[in-house]
């Protein structure tokens, strides 16, 4: 059941973004803001997605992305631990094979699309239902943007992939809150007990 | 939290739902209830279940076929690819292949609608013929697989028509497009057999893109059931509408909150230094006994005091806190100060976090 796997999902996951964020001790005082939240913000994706490689591809795609940027590599490598170069190597790979059968597919596509063209000249059967079909793909699109690593996708894997990527977000949005809930009530009760 | 509590509603309405479907009768709801005994019960209690958690069930049917290719119901068989048992269409074994992933969803995800499947008398012939050339087959357990297939099949295709009547044969058409595309699955899965509709192309392309097209619309449901306030929504376009929606303001609030947390001045006194309490397991379950809930302490001294932060975890007294102390004297940054994390354990029930700051 996802509800028990959610509890061991959010634990996973802040163990994981702690790990990363130690990452950091060192430039603590250096960094602007900035920095600091894009530094939170890094550690704490990559955890997540460190939480799901084994069953989603988003993940893998994500961690390729972030691995792309050299400035990353500590926390990330920290954050996977030790099966961090194997799994960038992997998510390489998976991002790559999908990168070279999208594009072999799309070229054939091009090429069909023409022969098909000349061949369909009916119209289309019904003004709503192109206009339906083009409001989907659409959106189809936006999503696949959305989503780390959606762009290689076709539809079926993609609801599926974003299936267990708001769940994720959820699970990130949600442990990031309490742990801002519980930082501004401890300010807030240390500046009382300090007057 | 409010996931949980959305869910319930949701299910609350799911099951309103279905009671009003079920009252049609049933044609053939003997044999539905010989083949659901073939099941293992679990597919067959899985009704109430399902409805009580329908997105918690609805994740396991996602993690079902990573885990484990054979969903629950087939678990008791031996699956072999039935070869030579193709009852009625040559078509495509590829493509069909393909379409079985859709198979997976389709039988766990049926058994509470093959219960009050409302069926038209369109199709009655088509399954009722059906039905014996089935159940006489080989006695096999792969065949009796592919017949609670087919079965499932049927169901959710007759499922499906009653919303696909409404949408009329451009459905169909739509689907062309999108089927286009060549969708490879690595999951190896039986063989579904996708039945033609009555005055529908029974030609393999039209037949694998209409599967396809259920197995999308099958997992968009569950997408439904995830997004909260998809329910009411009908219509493919305004669904995903939500869906980016939801994922656009989950993701902006990622971002904020770590804005927030960058934000916190790492320069105050306020340096916890001290503990990284992991604890998410009461946050979604209060109520089911907690695990274990490894919090890490750490020690360490800041400007010479001696700052000791002790968590008081109450719960409903059903678990204990694990403390498992660190011993590392590092002194943490910022960004570990903000992990001094004593999350209040339950938001729904606003157990307070009792902090204790020894100064």
């Amino acid at each position: 059941m996802r509800m028990h796997n959610i509890s061991s999902l959010k634990q996973e996951f802040l163990k994981k973004w702690a790990m990363g964020l130690q990452t950091y001790r060192a430039s603590k005082k250096d960094m602007s803001i900035w920095e600091r939240k894009k530094a939170i913000k890094l550690s704490a994706d990559i955890a997540m997605a460190s939480t799901r490689t084994a069953n989603s591809y988003w993940s893998r795609a994500l961690i390729y992305n972030s691995s792309k940027n050299h400035c990353n590599k500590v926390p990330v490598e920290h954050v996977l631990g030790s099966e961090s170069e194997c799994l960038v190597k992997a998510s390489t790979q998976l991002v790559m094979n999908n990168k070279r059968v999208r594009s072999k597919k799309i070229l054939k596509r091009s090429c069909s699309v023409r022969r098909m063209k000349k061949i369909l000249a009916v119209p289309q059967v019904g003004l709503a239902s192109s206009i339906a079909k083009r409001l989907v793909k659409k959106r189809t699109q936006v999503l696949k943007s959305l989503l780390p690593g959606g762009e290689f996708m076709d539809e079926f894997s993609l609801i599926k992939e974003t299936l267990d990527y708001i769940v994720s977000l959820r699970v990130q949005v949600d442990v990031m809150q309490q742990l801002a809930d519980a930082t501004d009530r401890l300010n807030r009760s240390k500046v009382i007990n300090k007057e | 939290m409010e996931p949980t509590e959305g869910s319930q509603v949701r299910s609350a309405s799911c099951g309103a739902k279905y009671e009003d479907i079920g009252v049609e009768s049933l044609q053939f709801g003997e044999e539905i209830n010989l083949l659901m005994s073939i099941q293992p019960p679990e597919t067959g209690s899985s009704f109430t279940a399902l409805l009580e958690l329908p997105s918690n069930q609805a994740m396991q049917l996602l993690d079902s076929p990573e885990t484990n290719v054979a969903p629950a119901t087939l678990s008791g068989y031996q699956i072999e690819h039935p070869k030579t048992y193709m009852p009625i269409f040559p078509s495509d074994t590829a493509l069909i292949d393909r379409a079985c992933k859709f198979s997976v969803f389709a039988t766990t995800e049926n058994s509470p609608e093959t219960s009050s499947i409302p069926l038209n008398s369109r199709s009655k012939s088509d399954k009722v013929k059906q039905e014996p050339v089935d159940l006489d087959s080989n006695p096999n357990s792969s065949p009796a697989v592919s017949d609670s297939m087919v079965l499932k099949q049927d169901e959710k295709s007759s499922a499906k028509r009653k919303e696909r009547e409404k949408k009329g044969k451009e459905s169909n058409k739509k689907s062309k497009n999108v089927a286009n595309e060549n969708s490879q699955d690595g999951e190896k899965l039986p063989y579904v057999h996708v039945r033609a509709r009555r005055g529908q192309a029974t030609d393999s392309h039209s037949l694998a893109e209409r599967a396809r097209r259920e197995k999308i619309n099958a997992r968009m449901k569950l997408l439904q059931e995830l997004v909260p306030g998809c329910n009411k929504i009908s219509g493919t376009a305004m669904v995903l509408d939500e869906i980016i929606n939801h994922v656009q303001s989950l993701q902006r609030q990622v971002e904020l909150l770590s804005m927030r947390l960058a934000a916190v001045n790492p320069r105050t006194d306020f340096n916890l230094d001290s503990l990284l309490a992991v604890e998410g397991g009461s946050v979604m379950d209060s109520n089911s006994p907690l695990v274990v809930m490894p919090s890490m302490w750490q020690e360490g001294q800041i400007n010479g005091n001696r700052q000791q932060y002790q968590q008081l975890w109450h719960f409903d007294g059903l678990q204990q806190p694990v403390w498992v102390r660190e011993e590392d004297n590092n002194n943490f940054t910022a960004e570990n100060s903000l992990l001094s994390y004593d999350s209040s354990a339950n938001s729904a029930l606003l157990l307070p976090n009792q902090l204790k700051m020894e100064i």
